[in-house]
């Protein structure tokens, strides 16, 4: 495909938050204003610095391009905004035409996305997390980068044990139909991060239905949020063609979900792979999405009090807000947290390239899942693991944090 | 210009965090919510963001001393370009004062800082079973400072008044860093001049106002609403003119007509039969159901007296906000229909409203262009959007020629450019037609006393 000229994405951009009629419905709603309340982080203050670049009332300065980067990608402003400006995109575009004339990604988002392209990286990096788990050198580890994993088995030990003891152990009771082709979507963070997570997921799926597990690539979504498009549409393509022959492709990663399910939308001026890459978006379901409509009912209920982050790509990016509290109320006493679906702070990288900013955010966070006395904060995403996994480790011990997958 | 110097001395008093004068803040801080374009940008000098009335005072003192312009802002959320700092200097942000200072129940009133949402100061005061009733459109992100300013009405100006019927006193900075204190918490006050009133609406052009004492009153203890359709504009508005007449005050009526009606249906996936003209909302409150069962039964013998197609009562909490939720995503929806809105905010006598509607539909015919209309009924405030491309200069010059053509309108009727916006930048050009030249030379008097080196917010008004 053709490397879409700058021009064209800036004006795309433009496009996008054209609508804005700079009414400020965005300053209450979005983290990073709620901790650093100047106009240029609010989602209005990016929409107009957008339309200036695109309009000759902004240079295209390394100033601009921080802005840009300053942003959380986690939707709230688009829910909340009455004209549903989608500043996200627009910032992807942003950042993507700011790198293309400023010289290009930056050296530590080249060398990320090249490591998370490659996936004798990915699989390199995840047995070096391992190792420094096992190790206990994961401490040393900067940004909580390398979480100390609370296990199914910890689980267990702690909340399926003489208290829910002669309840019922529960088993599936819809019946796979035969022809379907399920395959599993194994996201770089929960491969390098959460593996036990990852096994967790492979072993519910597979009680489900006969699993296709396909040696994916990183859904692109890294690159495409730091101005590395064309990395972003070429590991699409490599997916694409692997998954060719399921039928449904699921995933226990928010962001990889997001990313997959919105691939076609990057592929429509692409005659060669429009329709297959439609099709391929088509099959995408988050697993938390699969288990429901399929009737999964937990392995086994446990005596633990239960609270769910909503991922930002799970909850605004999909609209899936319902089945994980469904699976998480079959399994335990489940509490609904308040602001359960404002952004942790992670956000990809952001959390490494602003830790402050991070912190102040997922401290909010910490404070509203301690309020809920719940023992266990849930999620489905492995980027809001990291983060939730630090507010567990500031609580002191209140509660912990897990994958969806280890939990149900 | 400000001076290295200069600015020096303003960091000295907020924190070199808190004046911002980076080309990215500066254009930040450039624009309102109002549709003057965003280029050229009107950029400040510096945007000055104080904590305190001490910090606030100054930078007056500074301003004063070297004439530099000074233009407070809040949310910026403002429709007319009041805060939008035209002469550059410096964009005095009062976002970062945001203090509730008292909650007095025994007299049931609250003082608060200028920065202080609207929306937060509702709360507040709710939780104590205390009410502030303006609300306009933008309580969520507008400040308090912003709607004493502007003196902001909203929904329920129709029975409970607009912002001003509530400052009991204020606190203002005035041009040479003086802190003025008007007012009081004694009910009646007839000491000297109503100085609270010179300063509410005055658009940051009279002294910067820093705190606000609001009287409030008792939270209504029901609230009900109640939907009615009907087959043309002028019986929604005699329904709600005959409902007033009899006693029977609705804590808001707002009327919408079959444009933009067809903006929120096509977004909200809803079904209109097709002879609904005109539809008005209603909110009701008071003591008990039995109260609010007794108006309904009023309003509705009232409403079909006028014709009224249906009447639909809400009843559940959520199918009232289904109905809410109609009146309040109108402008969004309205402004999905073409590439422009220009949203205007005239208010006529109440008697007036179906008139000016019919004036309304003939300028849309005469410059072919859709002007949807919805409003306050209750109170005469209509919002008329002028729907059209700014881009095109043809369609440009159309809509201008259109707006002119509104305010003749409004103002042949007995009625005025605005009713909770304010003059700003965008209405400048009408305000001798309205307030006549003794008006504004009156006006220029007084800023002239209270303001004699022309430093705040220059170029707004007139």
């Amino acid at each position: 495909m053709k490397k879409k000229n700058d021009d064209q994405l800036l004006q795309e951009a433009r496009e996008k938050v054209s609508q804005c009629d700079r009414c400020g419905t965005c300053l209450t709603v979005c983290p990073l204003f709620g901790v650093q309340d100047v106009e240029k982080v609010s989602a209005r203050g990016k929409n107009t610095i957008t339309r200036a670049l695109a309009e000759g009332g902004l240079k295209p300065t390394a100033d601009v391009l921080a802005a840009a980067n300053f942003c959380l990608l986690c939707q709230t402003c688009v829910t909340n905004c009455p004209n549903k400006i989608k500043t996200d995109e627009a910032m992807i575009n942003v950042r993507q035409y700011l790198m293309d004339c400023t010289g290009g990604a930056s050296a530590k988002y080249r060398a990320v996305g090249w490591m998370m392209k490659n996936r004798g990286m990915i699989k390199f990096a995840a047995g070096m997390l391992s190792l420094l788990r096992k190790s206990g050198l994961n401490r040393l580890f900067p940004h909580g980068m390398a979480p100390e994993e609370y296990t199914r088995t910890h689980f267990l030990t702690a909340f399926a044990g003489p208290a829910a003891l002669g309840q019922q152990t529960v088993t599936a009771d819809v019946p796979l139909t035969a022809t379907t082709k399920v395959a599993y979507f194994q996201g770089c963070g929960m491969k390098m991060m959460f593996p036990e997570a990852a096994a967790e997921t492979v072993e519910i799926l597979k009680t489900k239905t006969q699993l296709l597990v396909k040696d994916n690539v990183c859904c692109g979504i890294p690159h495409l949020a730091h101005g590395l498009r064309e990395d972003f549409l070429s590991l699409t393509k490599e997916n694409v063609a692997l998954y060719e022959e399921a039928d449904i492709i699921v995933t226990d990663c928010a962001s990889c979900g997001g990313a997959l399910k919105h691939a076609a939308s990057y592929f429509t001026d692409d005659p060669e792979w429009k329709d297959r890459v439609a099709a391929f978006s088509l099959k995408v379901m988050d697993l938390t999405e699969y288990l429901v409509k399929t009737g999964y009912m937990p392995r086994r209920k446990v005596d633990a009090t239960l609270t769910y982050h909503d991922p930002c790509h799970l909850v605004r990016g999909q609209g899936v807000k319902n089945q994980p509290r469904e699976l998480l109320s079959a399994t335990g006493k489940f509490i609904e947290m308040k602001e359960a679906d404002t952004c942790c702070g992670g956000a990809g990288s952001f959390h490494m390239d602003y830790p402050d900013i991070s912190k102040k955010i997922i401290e909010k966070k910490q404070a509203n899942i301690e309020k809920t006395g719940a023992s266990i904060v849930v999620t489905g995403c492995p980027g809001c693991l990291i983060q939730l996994n630090k507010a567990a480790k500031a609580s002191g011990g209140k509660f912990k944090a897990m994958h969806i997958s280890q939990v149900i | 210009m400000i001076s290295d110097e200069v600015k020096k001395k303003i960091r000295a008093v907020v924190g070199k965090e808190n004046a911002l004068d980076s080309d990215l803040d500066r254009f930040g801080y450039s624009y309102d919510s109002s549709f003057l374009a965003l280029l050229p940008a009107s950029l400040p000098d510096m945007v000055v963001r104080p904590l305190t009335t001490e910090e606030v005072s100054a930078i007056m003192v500074i301003a004063n001393e070297h004439e530099i312009p000074v233009t407070a802002r809040g949310a910026a959320s403002g429709r007319t370009g009041g805060s939008v700092p035209l002469k550059g200097g410096i964009c005095l942000s009062l976002d970062r004062m945001k203090r509730i200072i008292e909650l007095d129940e025994r007299n049931m009133m609250v003082t608060a800082e200028a920065g202080v949402r609207t929306i937060d100061l509702y709360n507040h005061c709710a939780a104590k079973g205390l009410f502030f009733p303006p609300d306009p459109a933008s309580w969520k992100m507008s400040t308090i400072g912003g709607n004493v300013a502007e003196n902001a009405g909203g929904m329920r100006a129709v029975k409970y008044g607009v912002t001003g019927d509530y400052v009991m006193g204020l606190e203002v900075v005035m041009a040479d860093g003086t802190v003025l204190t008007t007012g009081g918490k004694a009910i009646k006050n007839v000491t000297g001049y109503d100085l609270s009133s010179l300063f509410v609406g005055s658009e940051g052009t009279l002294g910067i106002v820093t705190q606000a004492l609001f009287k409030l009153i008792p939270m209504p203890k029901k609230r009900g609403t109640i939907q009615v359709m009907f087959r043309a504009l002028d019986d929604g508005c005699a329904t709600i003119n005959a409902m007033l007449q009899e006693n029977v005050v609705p804590a808001a009526a707002e009327i919408m007509d079959k444009t933009s009606l067809d903006a929120v249906a096509r977004l909200r996936k809803m079904d209109l039969a097709p002879d609904i003209e005109a539809c008005v909302v209603i909110e009701i409150d008071g003591e008990d159901q039995a109260d609010l069962d007794s108006q309904t039964k009023r309003i509705k013998a009232v409403a079909e007296k006028c014709g009224a197609l249906s009447f639909r009562v809400a009843k559940t909490e959520a199918e009232s906000e289904e109905l809410w939720a109609i009146r309040r995503t109108m402008s969004s929806a309205v402004s999905a229909l073409a590439p422009n809105r220009i949203g205007e905010d005239i208010s006529v006598p109440r008697s007036e409203f179906p008139e000016v509607v019919r004036r309304i539909r003939k300028i849309s015919e005469k410059h072919k262009l859709t002007i949807a209309v919805f409003g306050h009924a209750g109170d005469g405030n209509l919002h008329p959007s002028v729907l059209c491309d700014l881009k095109d200069p043809e369609s440009a010059e159309r809509a201008h020629h259109a707006v002119d053509d509104i305010f003749d309108a409004a103002l042949a009727v007995g009625g005025t450019l605005s009713g909770e916006h304010g003059i700003g930048i965008t209405k400048q050009p009408y305000i001798v037609k309205a307030i006549g030249e003794s008006g504004v030379k009156v006006s220029k008097a007084l800023k002239q006393a209270f303001d004699p080196k022309g430093i705040l917010n220059p170029g707004k008004i007139w």
